[in-house]
């Protein structure tokens, strides 16, 4: 083939017809690209001509609100892209059988979030009140065009504040996959996005919040001045995800034939690690918006870079300490804790991205590439059914963040505000001898979540289990057996095609020319259809 | 002669089954992801709120060689454990083997099970 192109090409008459179609080729190019330059010359002619007046009346202060709420509302997108990460781990990390259950967990919990979080779960969270629950901006009613101080338009600040809610409520549905009845499911949702989340995201974000202000009842335990601080949710929004989905795992109980280590077995195997590892690196790069988002000012530029680059940081230290970790166990790479490892950094680091040094973030990382791996193991000693490991990520690396702030922050940091950051008062961690004062703040933020938040949450699975019918918690154990997808959702998630295996039904109450069905509704009218003549050979 | 068992269950009983088999002393079997209907017919499914009935359901067959002196015993054993008593239960059949060789030791019949 080549040596007869070659031979072709020595041929005199050959060379000269693709020289004549090459030139034609410059030519064109040459023309194209001379139109394109005039163009460009003439539009920007008539630009530099017109007069600049406008531009230059523009004063910096008056960029301020594009700028942040660009940043905020950039950031929102990015928060909200975690569903899809959550989508892609926790069904990847499921059984087959319960793909489509926990897809349209993630989907209907969004939707139900966002409507609740409308209603009344940004009031409550967000709305000026007391310290315990705020009572303002129910259905965004009597809004301001920017929230607060924030310069961050009203809107934006509440778009970013639900992309958290629903983040938070996600999370919960984590170490319950499997077993989780829908309706159950849509009960205890409406609790955590419409009232837990939000009530307690008032405590520590909220107007006058007691734990981000005053510190309420504990104020004398902790030195004057020292708050509870928890930049992006480690509290917040992961270990509240968490301990919910910790009380909801105790009160479900294991799945159906998990047998536990202890007792000789060990977790059911993922059905499609591709998803797991995939969904995975979808929430670390959400997590771009998360934790840099949560500076709400774009002002505050060096604080933004300090943060998505500590949030890079503590996530690669934690997924290469995890694999480190239980290397030596199976002298294996293993895969599905890197993922859950670098899950882990990432959670750790939310508290602290923004007053911690990159030394501080990658220390974190590796503490929380520990934290998950011997949480994984305390909850399987526990004999508790957690299927993607939701409550070792969330939970405790959330709460090993949580206090690694009172060890690490650094004491060159205060607060972003709308215009840049002040260090007016700034927050300083043990081992920058700034005592333990934030350390016992943090304590006491992270305690009261598990203690408050965790005791509402488990009261509210065994109400909700105690529910007679389907709409308690847990499905049924035939339902259980076919698998949630099937039971729950009337459809698989990988169907095997076999010849026309699907057909159209009529409805039940269909009857074909009036003719009568005495007991042939079972016989579907395609297979009768089907004659052997027109099946193709 | 050795007997060739097949049995098809529902899915869920597999791990039961396969325990029974394992108990009475089974040292091999060969499980694949099949599809059929019976009696139990097919099953409704919907998809954006239209109805569709699938024909098939998903089984598991199962695929198990045993010595002769086994084989209506191990028949038995896999109807036990993968019996729920509702329909779509499945099926078990076994059938003499002709020929019979463990491809690692080229032993047959009886010594290849």
């Amino acid at each position: 083939m080549i040596r007869t192109k070659l031979r072709r090409l020595k041929q005199k008459d050959t060379r000269k017809l693709i020289a004549t179609v090459m030139a034609g080729k410059m030519l064109g190019l040459l023309l194209i690209l001379g139109a394109m330059k005039g163009v460009a010359w003439y539009f920007s002619s008539q630009a530099s001509a017109a007069p600049l007046v406008h531009q230059a009346a523009v004063k910096v202060s008056d960029q301020v609100s594009a700028v942040n709420t660009v940043w905020v509302l950039v950031t929102a997108f990015l928060v909200f892209f975690m569903q899809a990460g959550f989508m892609g781990l926790e069904a990847g990390f499921a059984r087959s059988r319960e793909t489509v259950n926990v897809l349209m967990e993630c989907v209907f919990d969004t939707c139900l979030c966002g409507l609740l979080y409308w209603a009344f779960g940004f009031a409550f969270q967000f709305g000026n009140g007391n310290g315990v629950i705020g009572h303002q901006y129910f259905l965004l009613h009597g809004m301001t065009p920017a929230y607060g101080t924030t310069q961050v338009s009203f809107l934006a600040f509440f778009l970013f504040q639900f992309a958290f809610a629903d983040t938070a409520s996600t999370v919960t549905s984590g170490a319950m996959v499997g077993r989780t009845g829908f309706k159950g499911d849509i009960i205890y949702s409406i609790c955590v996005s419409g009232f837990l989340y939000p009530i307690f995201g008032h405590w520590a974000w909220g107007p006058g919040g007691w734990l981000g202000n005053t510190m309420g009842w504990f104020a004398g335990l902790v030195p004057k001045g020292i708050v509870f601080r928890d930049f992006a949710g480690s509290t917040v929004v992961h270990t509240v995800g968490g301990v919910i989905a910790l009380a909801g795992c105790i009160a479900l109980g294991p799945r159906l034939g998990r047998v536990f280590k202890r007792d000789g077995g060990g977790p059911l195997p993922p059905h499609d690690l591709t998803w797991g590892a995939i969904g995975g690196v979808i929430l670390w790069f959400g997590w771009y918006g998360f934790n840099p988002g949560s500076t709400l000012s774009a002002m505050d530029w060096q604080g933004i870079g300090r943060v998505a680059a500590n949030t890079t940081l503590a996530a690669c230290a934690g997924g290469m300490m995890a694999v480190l970790w239980v290397y030596p166990r199976s002298k294996k790479w293993d895969l599905g804790i890197s993922v859950n490892g670098f899950l882990g950094g990432l959670v750790a680091i939310t508290c602290p991205c923004y007053w911690v040094s990159p030394w501080g973030a990658v220390v974190i990382g590796l503490g929380a590439g520990i934290v998950v791996p011997l949480g994984i193991d305390f909850m399987e000693w526990m004999r508790w059914d957690d299927p993607i490991g939701a409550v070792a990520v969330h939970m405790f690396a959330g709460i090993w963040g949580t206090l690694s702030l009172g060890l690490l922050a650094t004491g060159q940091y205060g607060v972003p505000t709308a215009t840049g950051a002040d260090t007016s008062t700034v927050v300083r961690g043990l081992f920058y001898g700034g005592g333990t004062g934030q350390l016992q703040a943090q304590f006491i933020g992270s305690m009261t979540c598990c203690v408050a938040v965790g005791g509402v949450a488990y009261l509210i699975m065994c109400l909700i289990k105690l529910i007679p019918g389907s709409w308690t918690l847990r499905v049924t154990q035939d339902g259980e057996l076919e698998g949630l997808d099937l039971h729950e959702h009337g459809t698989a998630a990988y169907h095997v095609e076999f010849g026309q295996g699907m057909t159209y039904t009529a409805p039940p109450n269909f009857i074909p020319n009036g003719a009568k069905t005495n007991g042939a509704e079972e016989k579907t009218p395609v297979s009768t259809a089907d004659s052997p003549e027109d099946v193709p050979v | 002669m050795p007997y060739l068992i097949t049995a098809i269950i529902k899915p869920f009983k597999l791990e039961e089954v396969k325990e029974a088999l394992r108990a009475a002393g089974v040292g091999g079997l060969t499980v694949s992801e099949v599809q059929g209907f019976g009696r139990q017919g097919g099953k409704t499914e919907v998809f954006r709120g239209a109805e569709y009935k699938t024909e098939f359901v998903p089984k598991v067959k199962i695929e198990v060689v045993v010595d002769t002196s086994q084989a209506y015993k191990m028949v038995d054993l896999i109807a036990e454990a993968a019996r729920t008593g509702k329909i779509g239960d499945g099926k078990i059949w076994a059938v003499d083997l002709e020929r019979l060789m463990r491809v690692r030791t080229g032993e047959l019949g009886d010594d290849a099970v």
